[in-house]
């Protein structure tokens, strides 16, 4: 029986191989947006999961307010774990990541590498994060000090062999025993180390509770409530942090006083596997996503499903019109109701697998293209992973379902005689239940257009905004230190190359990195209300005059000026925070740990610039002079970039021999803050493309039977003096105003969505009404030329061949 | 007012072609009534598209109002046909979706007749049919012998000329079928020219000229008296 129903399905596709081509075209490429979406989604969900306690791993969070300042923090103080495990049971380990130190140079043979991926951290790691071993063994691999566990990735660089343990590796000049080789890192994970040195190496004032430099992770014990155990924090607050600030704050007798002075610390667990989607905090040990991409994501793919869904339904109920006759003949012959049922259902549910067939192939075919996009490297085999697989094959029996349920209980309804007498073709019409899903195709991408059109604006407007100093043609130098005393040398003989105009040499640039603040005061003895907490960044002579800022107040620094080693300058908000009516000439101090007080002077006001993202405020900056010799940045001004490269190298090669040279653009470094919005970007545009193909195909089709089923009519209307036109207008007079009403209901969804994205940017644009205007347009276009297409045929046709009756 | 020669229509298929009129000539003089008989398939139906300008031939000369319109194209024939000629089918051709009102009233829309204008010649021509109490209803809820009175309506509201009638008492009742007749002669009665494809000896009988036709030619001219 039911080999019989296939036959005559596949019959009947391919006796309708134009409908059938559009109908699981359609539907094909929506599975395919579809599979990719989920794809993605399901990677993005996946991050951390693999650890086997992941769902009892935390990180401790702090929330810091001070002096003016706002910080939220993923690091907490190095005493913060060890007092967590010893004081309260529920916490069953504890292990702390040291990245504050950033990258450092490896030796292979006589040359240096820059290592990114390295960090320092307790034995403990490996009982929390346990890693898949290679060589050696992590349970007791960090316990001494100059020990190292490397990855695999980085024991084939410096040994050639994945068997490096028990060798030595140079790490910045001190030689580390490897005591293990473990596997790469999954890419679904927050961090990814190739060297984890052991946190016994680490240079540091210890027992400090108010310096916040270590990602703390703890392990909590089976059934404990994280949300119940942050309460502790109180008491960690009172017993360990208070009696220490007490030492560098008068006037400081409870945390309720440090608050009531409007600041704040705070502590609070992170859930392992949430700091993939949720955590945008400071400082991150690898770029995190956001949730919002997966909601956004989802929707964007169930609306493209959906779209494909419902062309498939419209299309197969349209035609299934055409078979009323074939219907009313089988009825009257007596096939029954269920038979008609189940003959639809098996040729949508063969034309749904086809599509899933061939979408099968697009997706393999396009997943490079899309993990380029999406910045992801998922294989095409995870679309047959074990969790995949039974989604895939329910995929094809629920759309068929979905599709043909409907045309199948529409035509089975037929009344043999009326169908006979040919009087369906009046319900086909006027179908309300078509327009209502026209509509909706329409809103779906009016809603897709407007959105891609104010990412687009809120991108360009972040490229083009005016950010206080001058990021193009800026070359940077990184890990200039490798220079040691060569540095000024090497910044002098490359300001005398053609091309160079001035050069500079920084601990910090405007763009993001990591840094921290510190606290300041007004007078020379602190205390909460006269705080100013600020980043301060050591700079030279040429800093401002090469970016390109500008000093609104006073002065820049200079040679002239022998007092300068104490002066500093003030960004417009550090001066507002300040409250000084003018700020030129007055003093600043600062307390270091062991007690002394510094002064400064304030010699002049520099116009505030975007050192963060335009997702920030710009918060209170303070430049010193200095010595420091992290960044070497040269304002440059030749089209011939390469060549200048390559004598920048040379120098570089013959003053620090051996040591890794590189360079970056200031601009490249800019756009690298919006990576995530750029990938956005894409993706919206893409999908948003791919919708309206997607409703314009099954508008196509629609149009198609609709001509097909009005051509007695246009034939009537020919013969009584209507011209092509005429019949045009006539026929794309109703999907017009589908359009129309999916428009006004798009602007308002539209408009809440990128609103609410928008809502991200501390500088942002607004939203404009001509966008919403174009986008309706830009529908409104795309319809009536799919639907003007099929209907200057149906015009044209010769009405004599319509009219016959014979 | 229609005067061909040698018209020839072939219809070609992947398979046949059809030799649906062979070099036929004929003249329908101004105010004359005239039936075309003939056995099914001979070519009257392509006669009389011929004739209203629907459907172009492959060869001869057709001389509408004086002027030859064999060559025609499209949009000239559109025009010339849409103020001259009115059609009535044996299968009514109304529109399902429209009124009777609305179904008088396109081809008045299609030449550009104002409103006001419109509303009062459909009215005319509705009470004229004896159909003025149906003009708010649709096809489907009328007779056949109604919604044929609905389309002579249709096919004179413009005051064409001429009027081509393919069948039109052929899905009708003989009461039904005579009040279409009726409404013909007194048409032609008023001046308008009438051309009229049937298969029944009774009907042919209200023209005043049969013409026969046998495979694409005419064969045989009955006046009648
Ligand atoms: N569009 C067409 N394509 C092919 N053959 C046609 C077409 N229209 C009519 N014919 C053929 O031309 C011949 C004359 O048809 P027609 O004028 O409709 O005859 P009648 O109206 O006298 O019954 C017939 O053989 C018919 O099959
Ligand atoms: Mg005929």
């Amino acid at each position: 029986m039911i080999r019989n129903y296939f036959k005559i399905a596949v019959r009947n596709l391919w006796k309708n191989k134009g409908f059938s081509a559009i109908n699981i075209a359609g539907l094909a490429i929506g599975l395919a947006c579809f599979i990719l979406i989920a794809l993605f989604v399901m990677d993005e969900l996946s991050y951390d999961r693999f650890y086997p306690d992941a769902d009892r791993i935390y990180r401790v969070d702090a929330d810091i307010k001070f002096g003016g300042n706002n910080l939220n923090l993923t690091v907490s103080s190095d005493p913060m774990g060890p007092v967590l495990k010893k004081d309260y049971p529920q916490v069953e380990e504890y292990t702390r990541i040291y990245a504050s130190e950033g990258s450092k140079l490896v030796r292979k043979g006589n040359e240096y590498i820059n290592e990114e991926k390295i960090v320092y951290a307790d034995s403990t790691f490996f009982n929390i994060f346990p890693q898949k071993v290679v060589s050696g063994e992590t349970k007791t691999a960090l316990f001494e000090p100059n020990t190292v566990v490397i990855s695999e990735t980085a024991a084939k660089k410096y040994f050639s062999t994945v068997d490096a343990a028990g060798k030595t590796i140079d790490i910045d000049k001190k030689p580390f025993k490897v005591t293990a080789v473990i596997k790469d890192m999954p890419h679904n994970s927050h961090f990814h180390f190739d060297f984890i040195m052991s946190m016994k190496n680490v240079e540091y004032d210890w027992n400090n509770f108010l310096s916040h430099n270590f990602h703390t992770y703890i392990l909590l014990k089976k059934g404990t409530d994280y949300h119940a155990f942050e309460k502790n924090f109180t008491q960690v607050l009172d017993n360990y942090v208070l009696p220490q600030a007490k030492q560098f704050m008068t006037g400081l007798n409870s945390m309720d006083d440090f608050r009531k002075s409007g600041n704040k610390l705070d502590y609070s667990l992170m859930p392992l596997t949430k700091i993939h989607l949720y955590s945008h905090r400071f400082p991150e040990l690898e770029a995190n996503s956001n949730i919002q991409f997966v909601y956004i994501f989802s929707a964007v793919a169930l609306f493209i499903l959906l779209i494909a869904c419902i062309n498939f339904m419209n299309l197969s109920t349209a035609r299934s019109v055409n078979r009323a006759k074939e219907v009313g003949i089988r009825k009257v012959l007596g096939t029954g109701k269920k038979n008609l049922i189940a003959q639809f259902l098996s040729e949508s549910a063969l034309m749904a697998f086809i599509s899933l067939l061939l979408a099968l192939v697009l997706t393999y075919f396009t997943l490079p293209l899309f993990n380029n996009i999406a910045a992801k490297s998922m294989s095409a085999g995870s679309i047959f992973s074990s969790s995949f697989l039974p989604f895939l094959i329910a995929l094809p029996v629920i759309v068929g379902l979905l599709a043909g349920l409907y045309p199948a209980f529409f035509l089975s309804r037929f009344k043999p005689i009326a169908v006979l007498k040919g009087k369906i073709n009046a319900g086909f019409k006027k179908n309300t239940l078509r327009s209502g899903l026209v509509v909706f195709q329409f809103f779906t991408s009016i809603v897709l257009i407007i959105g891609t059109i104010i990412v687009y604006q809120q991108l360009h407007f972040i490229q083009n905004t005016n950010l206080g100093f001058t990021k193009d043609q800026v070359l940077i130098i990184d890990d200039a230190y490798a220079l040691n005393k060569n540095d000024e040398v090497f910044k002098n003989a490359v300001l005398q190359l053609p091309g160079v105009k001035s050069g500079t040499m920084s601990g910090y640039l405007p763009v993001n990195s990591s840094r921290t603040d510190n606290t300041y005061s007004r007078e020379a003895v602190m205390d909460p209300k006269n705080a100013l907490s600020m980043q301060s960044w050591i700079v030279d002579y040429d800093y401002i005059n090469t970016l390109g800022m500008k000093i609104i107040k006073g002065r820049d620094f200079s040679k002239d000026f022998g007092t300068d080693s104490n002066a500093v300058i003030l960004n417009e908000t550090a001066a507002k925070v300040l409250g000084y009516e003018d700020p030129v000439g007055k003093k600043l101090f600062r307390q270091s740990p062991d007690g002394k007080t510094t002064s400064y002077t304030i010699i002049g006001i520099v116009k505030d610039f975007h050192f963060e993202s335009l997702r920030q405020n710009i918060y209170p900056l303070g430049l010193m002079l200095g010595h420091s010799n992290s960044i070497i940045s040269f304002k440059i001004a030749t089209a011939n970039i390469k060549p200048l490269i390559q004598q920048i190298q040379n120098k570089w090669k013959a003053l620090a021999p051996g040591m890794p040279f590189s360079y970056r653009f200031m601009d490249d470094a800019f756009n690298n803050m919006y990576r995530a919005e750029q990938r956005v970007e894409k993706v919206a545009i893409t999908f948003a493309i791919l919708a309206i193909i997607i409703a314009c195909l099954g508008l196509f089709g629609l149009v198609t039977y609709m001509a097909e089923q009005r051509t007695k009519e246009i034939g009537v209307r020919k013969v009584l003096g209507a011209s092509v036109p005429n019949l045009v207008a006539m026929l794309s007079k109703d999907f017009m105003k589908l359009v129309a009403i999916a428009s006004v209901i798009a602007f308002p969804v539209a408009w809440w969505g990128m609103h609410t994205w928008l809502q991200d940017f501390a500088y942002r644009i607004s939203i404009e009404w001509w966008v919403f205007a174009l986008a309706a347009f830009i529908a409104l276009l795309i319809a009536l030329l799919t639907v003007s297409v099929q209907a200057i045929k149906a015009a044209m046709a010769n009405p004599v061949k319509s009219l016959r009756t014979e | 007012m229609i005067k061909i020669k040698d018209l020839e229509k072939i219809y070609r298929t992947e398979e046949v072609e059809t030799i649906a009129l062979n070099k036929l000539s004929m003249e329908v003089k101004d105010g004359e009534f005239v039936a075309v008989m003939g056995p099914s398939g001979c070519g009257k139906s392509t006669l009389l598209n011929i004739l209203g300008l629907l459907d172009d031939p492959d060869a001869g000369s057709f001389i509408f109002n004086g002027i030859e319109v064999a060559k025609f194209n499209e949009r000239k024939r559109a025009d010339l046909r849409k103020h001259n000629i009115g059609f009535v089918f044996q299968s009514f051709n109304l529109i399902d979706e429209l009124t009777v009102f609305e179904n008088v009233e396109l081809p008045l829309i299609y030449t550009g007749v104002k409103s006001s204008e419109r509303k009062k010649r459909v009215d005319e021509v509705l009470d004229k049919v004896q159909i003025m109490h149906r003009r708010n209803h649709y096809p489907q809820q009328l007779s056949g012998g109604q919604q044929q009175r609905v389309a002579v309506a249709r096919a004179v509201v413009n005051k064409p000329k001429l009027i081509l009638a393919d069948e039109p008492t052929g899905n009708l009742d003989s009461h039904n079928g005579n009040e279409v007749m009726e409404m013909l002669t007194d048409l032609n009665e008023q001046g308008t020219t009438i051309v009229m494809v049937t298969h029944s000896e009774h009907d042919a009988r209200y023209s005043h000229r049969i013409i026969r036709m046998l495979d694409g030619q005419t064969v045989l001219e009955n006046i009648m008296v």
